[in-house]
C-alpha cells in the first residue's frame, strides 16, 4: 500500500519564500575569513579548530563573518549574537562551569513542547545573548526534505534567530539555537503556515518519532518505518503537544535489526522490523560469493587486500547462534535459532534476504543515564504485524501508557519503572506471557519468577516444614 | 468539565509550590473527584492553558504546571 497523506501536501517555492539575495547568501571570502577575529578573546575555542575534525567552532566563525556583513535591516537578532555565545563559551570553560540558565515559562501558545527556554547569567557582558531560546522542529520522516524546505528554514531562521543550527539532535529534530521571546510566535506562524511544518517535543511529552529511511531506499526493511512514524505522530498530536506523562517518552522506528537510529539503545519504545519466517536464500548467489564474482559486504572494507572471500570464517564461523551451516556446497540455516544479527545478510546481501512474512519485534525502556545507569529495551513483543491502519500497535501502546502514567513517579522513564516493579509486574499487564527472548541468558538467570496459577496443577509448599530444616 | 477546572484552580492556588508535576495536580484534582480520569482532567488542564490561566514550565526535560502570576516569571531564576 502506498504512502497517503492526512492532508494535502504542500510544496514549498524557494523563490517565494527567499528573504536574502544571492550575494547576500555568499557575503565573504574564504581570505576574509581567514583574517576575520569574533570580537572576544576565545584560545581553547581556537584549539578546537585544529586537528583532523570538522569543529562547530569553524561554522561558528562563518556564521558570525556572515552575519557582520549581512544589512542590519534583515536580521531581527543582534548581528553579534554568534559572537557573543563564544565569548560565553570561551569563559565558561575559564570558570569550569556553565552560564546557561536553561528552562522557564517561554514557549508557544497552547504547545507544553518545542520550545526550550535558555537564558545568559552574564547578560550584561553578553547582551546579544541575554534570551537565546532553543526550537525543536519536527523532522520529516527519515529526515527527507528538499532543498527549497531547507533553505527557506535557514533563511527564516536567519531572519528571526541566530542562524544556528543542528541538523539532526539526538530525537531526530531539527535543532534551531538561540532566538529570542519576540520571536517565538512568529517563527511559529512562519513554520506552520508557510511551511506546513510543527514544532517538535520536549519536556514531560511523547518526542519527535524518528525513523529510519525504511523502504523508501533500504531493501532490508520490513516495514514501512515512514508510513508508522507518520501514523503515530498525527495519532499522538495531543501527546506530542499537551505535557502530562511522568516524563519523556520516545519511539523510534529500525526497519531492520541493523537498527540505523539505535532504537534498541535511544527510545523508550522501539519498533524492529523482523520476519518470522525463513531468511531467503539464493545458492547460485552463494556460490558466486564464494567464487569471488560478488564482492562482500557490498564492496564496504575493500580499501585493501585481504585475501579471498572465506565463507567459514566470515559468516557461519561468526553466527552467534551457530545456526548456519555448508552441506554439499548448500548453505543450510536453522532458522528457529537466528537471532536477526544481520550479520550474514549484511555481507551477502544478494545471496540472503530477510524472510517475506515481515513485522516488527517491540522493546520497552531503553534510557541514558539520568536516575539509573543508561540501559537498552528488552524485547517485550517477538513479533507483531505492522500494517495500516496499525490499531494492534496502538493499542499496545496505550496500555503501556496507562501503566506507566498510573504507576510511574514523576521523572521516572518506562525502563526505570520495569526495573522498579519488575519485568513479570510489566508482562502481567499488558497479558503477556514470558518468553526466554525476553531474557539475556536464559538457562541460567531466574529472571522470571513463576506463580503458582501460571504453572499447570500449582504446587504445594510446606514452608513451615522448610524453615524447620533450613534456619534463617 | 467546569468542575474538574475548578478542582484544578483550587490545587493550583493552595498548592505550597508555584510550579507542580502533572501527577500532582491529577491526584490533588482526584481527592475532591475521585472517580475523575486521567484524560478528562489532561482535558481541563489545556483548556486553562488556553485559556492563559494555568502556564507550562519546561525545564527542556520536564514539564511542570503553574498558575498565572504566581511566583513565576518569564526569566528562570
Amino acid at each position: 500500500m502506498g504512502f497517503e497523506s492526512k492532508r494535502e501536501e504542500k510544496e514549498i517555492k524557494y523563490a517565494e519564500t527567499r528573504i536574502y539575495t544571492d550575494a547576500e547568501v555568499h557575503n565573504y571570502t574564504e581570505e576574509e575569513l581567514k583574517s576575520f577575529k569574533v570580537k572576544h578573546d576565545i584560545p581553547d575555542l581556537d584549539e578546537l579548530e585544529k586537528g583532523p575534525w570538522p569543529s562547530f567552532v569553524a561554522d561558528a566563525k562563518r556564521e558570525a563573518l556572515h552575519r557582520s556583513k549581512l544589512p542590519k535591516d534583515k536580521m531581527l537578532v543582534a548581528p553579534d549574537v554568534v559572537e557573543d555565545m563564544l565569548g560565553q563559551l570561551q569563559l565558561s570553560f575559564d570558570d569550569g562551569e556553565t552560564h546557561w540558565k536553561h528552562g522557564g515559562i517561554v514557549g508557544i501558545m497552547g504547545y507544553g513542547g518545542g520550545v526550550i527556554g535558555r537564558y545568559s547569567d552574564l547578560a550584561d557582558k553578553y547582551p546579544s545573548i541575554a534570551h537565546f531560546h532553543t526550537l525543536r522542529v519536527n523532522q520529516p520522516a527519515s529526515k527527507f526534505y528538499d532543498t527549497g524546505f531547507l533553505r527557506t528554514i535557514c533563511d527564516l531562521w536567519e531572519y528571526r534567530g541566530s542562524g544556528m543550527m543542528n541538523l539532526h539532535g539526538s530525537t531526530g529534530d531539527m535543532v534551531l539555537l538561540g532566538t529570542v521571546t519576540d520571536q517565538l510566535e512568529p517563527i511559529f506562524f512562519e513554520l506552520t503556515h508557510v511551511m506546513d511544518q510543527d514544532l517538535g517535543g520536549s519536556g514531560s511529552n511523547l518526542r519527535t518519532p524518528s525513523a529510519c529511511i525504511g523502504k523508501a531506499r533500504c531493501e532490508f526493511s520490513c516495514y514501512d518505518t515512514q508510513a508508522l512514524s507518520y501514523e503515530l505522530t498525527n495519532h499522538y498530536q495531543d501527546e506530542l503537544h499537551r505535557p502530562a506523562f511522568p516524563y519523556k517518552f520516545k519511539f523510534k522506528f529500525d526497519g531492520c535489526p541493523n537498527g540505523c537510529v539505535a532504537s534498541i539503545a535511544r527510545s523508550d519504545m522501539s519498533f524492529i522490523g523482523t520476519w518470522r519466517d525463513d531468511i531467503r536464500i539464493d545458492q547460485e548467489a552463494v556460490k558466486a560469493y564464494i567464487a569471488g564474482d560478488f564482492q562482500p559486504n557490498g564492496g564496504a572494507h575493500a580499501g585493501r587486500d585481504w585475501g579471498g572471500f572465506d565463507i567459514e570464517k566470515e559468516v557461519i564461523g561468526l553466527c552467534p547462534t551457530r545456526c548456519m551451516v555448508m552441506e554439499d556446497g548448500i548453505l543450510k540455516i536453522n532458522n528457529p535459532e537466528c537471532t536477526r544479527c544481520m550479520h550474514c545478510i549484511n555481507v551477502m546481501p544478494r545471496a540472503l534476504r530477510p524472510g517475506l512474512d515481515t513485522g516488527i519485534s517491540i522493546l520497552c525502556g531503553a534510557k541514558a543515564p539520568i536516575l539509573e545507569g543508561a540501559q537498552m529495551s528488552t524485547l517485550i513483543v517477538p513479533f507483531m504485524k505492522a500494517e495500516p491502519p496499525y490499531d494492534n500497535i496502538k493499542e499496545f501502546i496505550e496500555k503501556v501508557w496507562e501503566w506507566w502514567m498510573e504507576e510511574g513517579k514523576n521523572r521516572e522513564r518506562l525502563g526505570e519503572l520495569i526495573q522498579r516493579k519488575s519485568l513479570p509486574a510489566f508482562l502481567e499487564v499488558l497479558g503477556l506471557p514470558p518468553a526466554p527472548q525476553m531474557v539475556k541468558a536464559p538457562r541460567s538467570n531466574p529472571y522470571i519468577f513463576w506463580k503458582e496459577e501460571d504453572v499447570p496443577g500449582g504446587w504445594d509448599r510446606d514452608i513451615k516444614g522448610y524453615r524447620e530444616r533450613h534456619k534463617r | 468539565m467546569e468542575e474538574l477546572k475548578k478542582a484544578i484552580l483550587d490545587f493550583a492556588e493552595n498548592s505550597k509550590k508555584s510550579k507542580f508535576y502533572f501527577k500532582d495536580m491529577e491526584k490533588g484534582v482526584q481527592e475532591k473527584f475521585p472517580d475523575a480520569k486521567m484524560r478528562e482532567i489532561k482535558k481541563a488542564a489545556t483548556a486553562l492553558i488556553n485559556e492563559g490561566v494555568l502556564i507550562f514550565f519546561s525545564t527542556g526535560s520536564s514539564t511542570m504546571y503553574g498558575l498565572k502570576g504566581r511566583g513565576m516569571t518569564e526569566d528562570p531564576e
